[in-house]
């Protein structure tokens, strides 16, 4: 019969937001070891680097050389900076920067605190993964090979500083990635799961506001102690003076 | 033989109620609305559902929630139906509960209930001040159940436009109009429910929604169906005035302990807070000191017009008294009454756990509807009608929080109802559908002459003047005079709705075209609602005549069913007795116990 | 002196696939006049400021109590009910647009249809077995009512997935509403026997995964539902179960 023939009406999205594709996809795991790959191995190791590593500078260049001996004497070294660093760091910046792209920012219509975080969380990303391609090519790559000559490291890091450009890109690169760990751990304690109240949300925020203000904290005391001193040897006989003399 | 196919038009309590229960029972359903099912009407209701629970230890018997809505609609309401009505009223409570209404609990878990008017009982189950909201959510997530499921097809964004009758004038389907691309199209169905609520655009500003206008009621009426006791319209006491709507204030603010009062001193300009108790005037306490603040709603608004409008003693000379909450302890209102103390701090902008709130009666629902039988079906067959579009449980005047549970028993009857309808139905012969083209192409020429229409008319002025019309001599105070006045006044704006010109002539989602269809409707309803009114010359429940201000059981004690005369293009009228089985009518008073 | 007047700029646009266009409105003010009502004016008079004859303006609305969830559009840039949106709040000309992140259906009517989809894949419901009398629910303490109702009070107006900056065609992301949903049937006594399926659907593309955490949903529910701390909790829910996952299958 033509005319009563009701056949469903269309419920097939043809345009605008689809909806929920239930139990399919794999942008779960992904995000999830996004998120997780933030804070071990890449943040661990941006803590180890800025608090503890590069700290060692305010001690001065020997004790920082010991430290970079240390480190350069790790076991398997090569294999633990491609798998715990550079890839982690490789598959967080790209699977971040998929998901700024993915992202629609209105900060203009809604200013609200936690749109901001939003927002400058993505640009403090994009900043600290520039700052990080540039410092790691031209600190393990590029001039003097510190795992050769660990006593080269202080001069070679003042070789930099002393440059106001690069000590302009250094301050804000250190200043983005700590505000990236801090805001990110606990952005990563609310999204899954852990702080699920207003006021422990609250709460938690002071204590990542206290860790971004102690990583950034001792990253410019270290970068004020390489500027502090005398510019120290980058060739392999001053490096060797600078190993074998007494930490201060 | 195939699954009983039946169209459900509605998709607020009632409707969904019927819909859930023809998908249990194996039926196929259609589901028709204007909005998506979710923001139907019943989101509006907030006090509560009534069910003779006695978990309050009062004694509290299903005979009595029998007696008190008897008793509340002063003996209008047929007694069997609504007997059975009140004996389901606990189950159903049951059952929302375990959909996962969140309604208020006691300290043990259990449900918690409250007063409300009309009733000496804690009778009253509540989630918070959005009972409807609640109800109709547990109702819909159900329904979209059943349509994950492939029992349930939504039809949202349609209007329905008339039943499809065959030769023998027995229901076959229906014809819709699709509200985004205009399309008419004819759907087939064994039986049809229509659930399509209150009727307040015919008063312009009510407390209803915007879809509200009894545009499905009066089609169906206009098709040969029974329109019955239309004359009782129940005027909310409480409601706040706005420019767009009058926004309920629920009777749970006085359930709860709100008091009713006006300043005894005439046009007094004190702050409301600093005038003392002692210059104030709580006239329903004073007046009804059995029930006091929770005298039924037709007794409050009487009483309110009468402070206002022969006492002169209105806030500051305007039609509006205080309804005060300010004496409650903040946690208590917030607990039991945030939603609906947000609303006026929304709307008016005081908070009115400081303030005093401002209101004043406002039309609210229509306890007649389209006639039905004792198993919901109205008088043409194979369509039934349940919830607030048909006249069945309220009598001459609805208790608060009666309305919920009538919708979803009304709907609960109505589905099982429809599907035994459909079973028995004899399919109609092949090659006899020619009345599915033929209402087809009656609707559409309904359309093209209003689309083609060029007078000078504007539909939506023609509506404030129904509105206002309607309002002002068919409200709370109603004499002959006025009402025949008021008759003359919709003949006259039906003819000018013969010269309407719509601005927009467009073809896709047109808005002021699909209101000018309702519009027409609302005046053909509103001639029913008007010469009911005139035709009864008695006051009894929310009909109130000063010049016959008595209960007239002898002339009266009868529903009144009107049908449409197409050639004389108005109402007709019959009487038709109150099954009164049950209890024996007797005067209804509120200023003692009863 | 000249009687007070409200300004209005509204967006309009015939039909999904048309250009869109500004009409300006200058009408009478009336006091506790909204955005709705101001357009029901212009209904009644649709004539625009230059004095252009034009057609009512389509919009969608029901309630005017802001329960039913219909009226949500922009104004002055925000997604609001324009129903509790008081003219006297707003500086002007207040403009009006409809929600940016769904296909419009004709001037500021959207079709949102998308959110009940939503709520069908995670299946938001009690599965009850019947709606015969199988005598009362489960106990249910007062406290947890509390924490239920808030989050039955949505009114599926959609204005937390309008506002969040993770909700677009790119990321087909669920939405704050729908989650939300899923905490409260998960808290269900009864409602729980579906948590595992909830919890599954909510794992796929699109999923509560998206959510950046901008927070913009909570800020701007009309209805203040606590709409982060169901995601946080939903967020806990889906990690336990994926553990639970990888260790059972």
């Amino acid at each position: 019969m033509a005319t009563a023939v009701s056949p469903n009406p269309k419920t097939e999205h043809t345009s605008g937001v689809a909806p929920l594709r239930a139990g399919q996809g794999h942008e779960f795991l992904l995000r999830r070891l996004h998120s997780l790959s933030g804070i071990i191995p890449v943040g661990a190791f941006l803590f180890e680097h800025i608090v503890v590593s590069n700290a060692q500078a305010i001690n001065g260049p020997t004790a920082y050389a010991n430290q970079v001996r240390f480190l350069g004497s790790l076991p398997f070294v090569l294999a633990l900076e491609i798998f715990g660093i550079w890839l982690p760091i490789l598959f967080h910046a790209g699977y971040g920067f998929y998901i700024w792209y993915r992202g629609q920012s209105n900060l203009i219509n809604y200013p609200w605190m936690g749109n901001w975080m939003y927002a400058l969380q993505r640009w403090t990303g994009g900043i600290a993964f520039a700052y990080i391609i540039w410092h790691t090519y031209t600190m393990r790559f590029t001039g003097v090979d510190l795992h050769d000559h660990p006593g080269a490291s202080f001069g070679k890091v003042q070789l930099e500083l002393f440059n106001p450009a690069y000590f302009a890109f250094y301050v804000i690169g250190l200043l983005s990635a700590s505000w990236h760990f801090a805001y990110g751990i606990w952005l990563f304690a609310a999204k899954w799961g852990i702080t699920i109240g207003e006021r422990a949300r609250q709460r938690f925020l002071y204590v990542c506001m206290a860790l971004f203000l102690l990583i950034s904290g001792v990253g410019l005391a270290s970068i004020t102690s390489f500027r502090s001193h005398q510019q120290q040897p980058t060739d392999p006989a001053g490096a060797a003076v600078v190993e074998h003399s007494q930490v201060k | 033989m195939a699954n009983p196919k039946i169209i459900v038009v509605g998709g607020g309590l009632a409707g969904l109620s019927a819909v859930i229960k023809i998908a249990e029972a194996g039926g196929d359903v259609d589901l028709f609305s204007i909005v998506p099912v979710k923001r139907s009407h019943s989101v509006c209701a907030q006090g509560g559902i009534n069910a003779a629970k006695n978990l309050k230890g009062e004694g509290d018997t299903t005979a009595q929630h029998l007696d008190d809505t008897v008793y509340g609609g002063d003996f209008l309401g047929n007694q069997t139906p609504i007997k059975e009505m009140c004996d389901a009223a606990p189950a159903i409570i049951d059952l929302l509960d375990r959909m996962g209404v969140p309604f208020n609990r006691t300290p043990e878990g259990l449900l918690d209930f409250r007063r409300f008017g009309g009733t000496l009982y804690h009778r009253t189950a509540f989630a918070g001040a959005t009972t409807g909201q609640q109800l109709l959510y547990a109702l819909d997530e159900q329904v979209r159940r059943y349509e994950s499921e492939g029992r349930v097809t939504k039809y949202e964004h349609w209007e329905f436009l008339s039943a499809v009758l065959d030769s023998n004038r027995v229901c076959r389907g229906i014809c819709a109009m699709n509200l985004r691309t205009m399309e008419v199209r004819t759907f087939e169905c064994d039986a049809l429910i229509v659930a399509t609520g209150g009727i307040g655009a015919i008063f312009g500003k009510s407390t209803n929604s915007v879809v509200c206008t009894g545009s499905a009621q009066s089609a169906l009426y206009q098709q040969g169906a029974y329109y019955a006791n239309g004359e009782f319209i129940q005027v909310h006491p409480t409601s706040i005035p706005g420019e767009d709507k009058l926004r309920l204030m629920s009777e749970s603010a006085r359930g709860e302990g709100g008091r009713v009062w006006v300043p005894k001193q005439k046009h007094d300009k004190r702050d409301p807070r600093t005038i003392p108790d002692s210059d104030r005037f709580y006239f329903l306490e004073e007046w009804y000191p059995k029930y006091g603040n929770l005298v039924p709603r037709d007794v409050a608004t009487r009483a309110i017009h009468k402070i206002v409008y022969e006492n002169d003693l209105g806030i500051d000379g305007q039609p509006m008294v205080y309804l005060d909450l300010t004496h409650i302890d903040r946690h208590t209102l917030d607990r039991k009454l945030e939603g609906i103390l947000e609303i006026y701090e929304k709307f008016v902008g005081d908070d009115p756990r400081v303030h005093p709130m401002k209101i004043f009666p406002g039309m609210h629902y229509t306890m007649g509807g389209l006639w039905i039988d004792f198993n919901q079906a109205t008088s043409i067959p194979g369509v039934f009608a349940a919830g607030e579009c048909e006249y069945q449980y309220h009598g001459a005047n609805r208790l608060g929080a009666n309305s919920l549970v009538s919708c979803i028993f009304g709907g609960f009857v109505a589905g099982p109802e429809a599907v035994k309808y459909a079973k028995g139905l004899q399919k109609s012969p092949a090659g006899s559908n020619g009345h599915f083209d033929a209402e087809k192409k009656r609707q559409e020429e309904i359309n093209s002459r209003l689309i083609s229409s060029d007078g000078t008319e504007n539909p939506f002025r023609l509506w404030r003047e129904l509105g206002d019309t309607m309002t002002r001599n068919v409200t709370v105070l109603r004499y002959n005079k006025s009402l025949q006045e008021t008759d003359t006044k919709i003949v006259e704006l039906l003819e000018r709705f013969r010269k309407i010109n719509l601005s927009d002539k467009g073809a896709w989602a047109n808005t002021s075209f699909i209101f000018s269809r309702q519009l027409y409707n609302m005046l053909q309803l509103a001639r029913v609602i008007t010469q009911g009114a005139a035709r009864r010359d008695e006051s009894r429940g929310a009909h109130y005549k000063p010049d016959f201000p008595e209960r007239d059981d002898a002339k009266f004690l009868k529903t009144t069913k009107a049908y449409f005369a197409p050639d004389a293009d108005e109402p007709r009228f019959e009487w038709e007795a109150v099954d009164t089985s049950i209890i024996k009518p007797r005067p209804r008073r509120y200023d003692m116990a009863k | 002196m000249a009687e007070k007047t409200v300004k209005l700029k509204i967006k309009r646009q015939t039909g999904p696939n048309t250009e869109s266009h500004w009409d300006e409105f200058e009408i009478p003010w009336k006091p506790g006049m909204n955005v709705i009502s101001a357009m029901m004016d212009i209904a009644a008079n649709p004539v625009t400021k230059d004095g252009k004859q034009t057609t009512p303006i389509a919009y969608d609305s029901n309630c005017l109590e802001e329960i039913c969830g219909s009226c949500a559009m922009l104004i002055n840039g925000k997604a609001k009910m324009a129903c509790s949106a008081l003219v006297d709040h707003f500086e002007q000309p207040i403009t009006v647009e409809p929600l940016s992140k769904f296909p419009i259906v004709r001037d500021l009517a959207v079709d949102r249809s998308v959110l009940f989809e939503n709520l069908k894949k995670v299946k938001a419901w009690v599965p009850v077995d019947g709606t015969y009398d199988l005598g009362s629910g489960p106990r249910i303490t007062p406290q947890q009512q509390e924490q239920s109702y808030p989050l039955s009070n949505c009114i599926s107006c959609t204005i937390c997935m309008e506002v969040c900056p993770q909700f677009n065609e790119g990321t087909g992301f669920v939405g704050a509403a729908t989650i939300s949903q899923v905490a409260l049937f998960n808290d269900h006594p009864t409602g729980a026997v579906l948590k595992e399926e909830r919890l599954h659907a909510l794992m796929g593309d699109g999923g509560i995964h998206e959510c950046g955490f901008a927070q913009n949903c909570v800020e701007s529910c009309p209805k203040e539902i606590p709409l982060t701390r169901s995601i946080s909790r939903v967020a806990g829910q889906v990690m336990i179960q994926s553990i639970k996952d990888i260790f059972s299958s």
